[in-house]
């Protein structure tokens, strides 16, 4: 009767509460997940299981500020995940400037899409984003995707295109109104 | 729709929320972003709404289980060791030796006492961001919870529950909604009453007349702890 969704808002609502109980049961159903993504993120276990503890403290403290806006509670989840592995990716990264593996158009073959639907909650917007990404210039939607997925900055994506940072973001900022646009109709 | 004055790059604010969401905003443009956000709900919609989109991004990224140890070292740093399990063994005895002589001590004293040894109960429940202030009260002598607005708007078209959360195991339990105009005056049962001393009582925001569920739905707006306090 209810949906997962629904089941993991309500969870979310207790935890804002203080309920423990609640809490051991959003992570026996969501932390595999998140560490999947903070392994993807980090690409390091010792890391990864930091940031999926700083996750899941977010979680408890921030509980009472999530709203149920008409997108997938797990959507806030991936969210905070992917930002707790981003800034310990990017503390670890402090300092040295990564050589980044170059973004070459002619190289670049289309993004293949999300896998087999493991991600029902999400599966509109999933959709929506890979067939709004095609549209764009190969080289531009691997920017998008290297900065959300490993949080590359305009400096690295400067790098790794050898076109300037004023440009770069230019250009970025120009797709994402164009992935905008797509994802809007 | 007005991008940050200084600045010739294209798509204004809109660009900017994916900038925001992807962590691309250098500093300076970060905080006044931030400062727009607050105040702009179109402008708060779009960040969720490219959350939401960029989540994709991770719908073929494998589950991995993470080891135990990781919720073990949670759940000691949000919440402090675990109690010793002796306490949790010997507490039950010893409630039992407390009710017992406090039984035998109001058999000695017959009908003379009535239940006014126990102490009122305060919480302050205040939502500073909503400059909501309210006071939970329970009087024992009448069995009953209250709750007062001293400040703060009650949107007219929400309402606002009061949850009672015995102890953190387990689930809160509704017991009312604060009223608009007056003094909220509750009449608790005597299983509720008797979870009272130390419980923590949580105010949420929910649609008309209370959540449509029976668990909270809305925002939290604030978490007190019931607790004797000196007459005011």
């Amino acid at each position: 009767m209810t949906t997962p969704q629904a089941e993991i808002e309500d969870l979310i609502a207790r935890i804002a509460m203080g309920d423990r109980a609640a809490f051991r049961s959003l992570y026996d159903r969501t932390a595999a997940k998140l560490f999947g993504v903070c392994l993807r993120v980090l690409n390091d276990r010792a890391l990864a299981e930091e940031a999926l503890q700083d996750v899941y403290c977010k979680i408890w403290a921030r509980a009472g500020q999530y709203r149920v806006n008409g997108f997938s509670p797990m959507t806030w989840l991936i969210t905070l995940a992917r930002n707790a592995a981003i800034d310990r990716r990017r503390k670890r990264d402090a300092g040295e400037r990564r050589k980044q593996d170059p973004i070459d158009a002619a190289e670049m073959i289309a993004d293949p899409g999300p896998g087999p639907a493991q991600q029902l909650q999400s599966r509109a917007e999933a959709e929506a984003l890979f067939g709004c990404m095609a549209e764009l210039p190969p080289e531009r939607a691997e920017m998008v995707r290297r900065a959300y997925l490993e949080g590359a900055t305009y400096n690295e994506l400067s790098d790794a295109t050898g076109v300037k940072l004023n440009t770069v973001r230019t250009w970025l900022r120009r797709s994402l109104m164009q992935l905008r646009e797509c994802l809007s109709r | 729709m007005s991008g940050p004055e200084d600045t010739d790059l294209p798509g204004g604010w809109e660009a900017a929320a994916a900038e925001y969401v992807l962590g691309l905003l250098p500093e300076d443009e970060l905080r006044a972003f931030e400062s727009q956000l607050v105040q702009d709900q179109a402008l708060q919609q779009d960040v969720e709404a490219w959350e939401a989109y960029f989540a994709a991004f991770t719908d073929d990224i494998e589950e991995v289980a993470p080891p135990p140890q990781i919720l073990r070292r949670t759940e000691a740093q949000l919440f402090g060791k675990p109690r010793a399990p002796l306490w949790q063994q010997i507490l039950p005895y010893f409630l039992g030796a407390v009710a017992a002589a406090a039984i035998a001590w109001m058999a000695m004293f017959g009908g003379l006492l009535q239940s006014s040894d126990e102490p009122d109960l305060w919480a302050d429940l205040e939502t500073p961001s909503r400059g909501l202030v309210m006071l939970a009260h329970y009087a024992p002598d009448s069995q009953t919870f209250m709750v007062r607005r001293d400040a703060g708007d009650y949107p007219a078209d929400r309402s606002f529950e009061i949850w009672l959360i015995a102890d953190p195991e387990s689930p809160p339990v509704s017991i009312g909604l604060v009223d608009r105009e007056q003094l909220t005056e509750i009449p608790v049962s005597d299983e509720i009453a008797a979870q009272l001393p130390g419980a923590t009582v949580a105010i949420s925001e929910e649609p008309l007349g209370g959540s449509p569920t029976g668990v909270a739905t809305g925002p939290v707006l604030s978490l007190g702890q019931l607790e004797p306090r000196e007459e005011l």
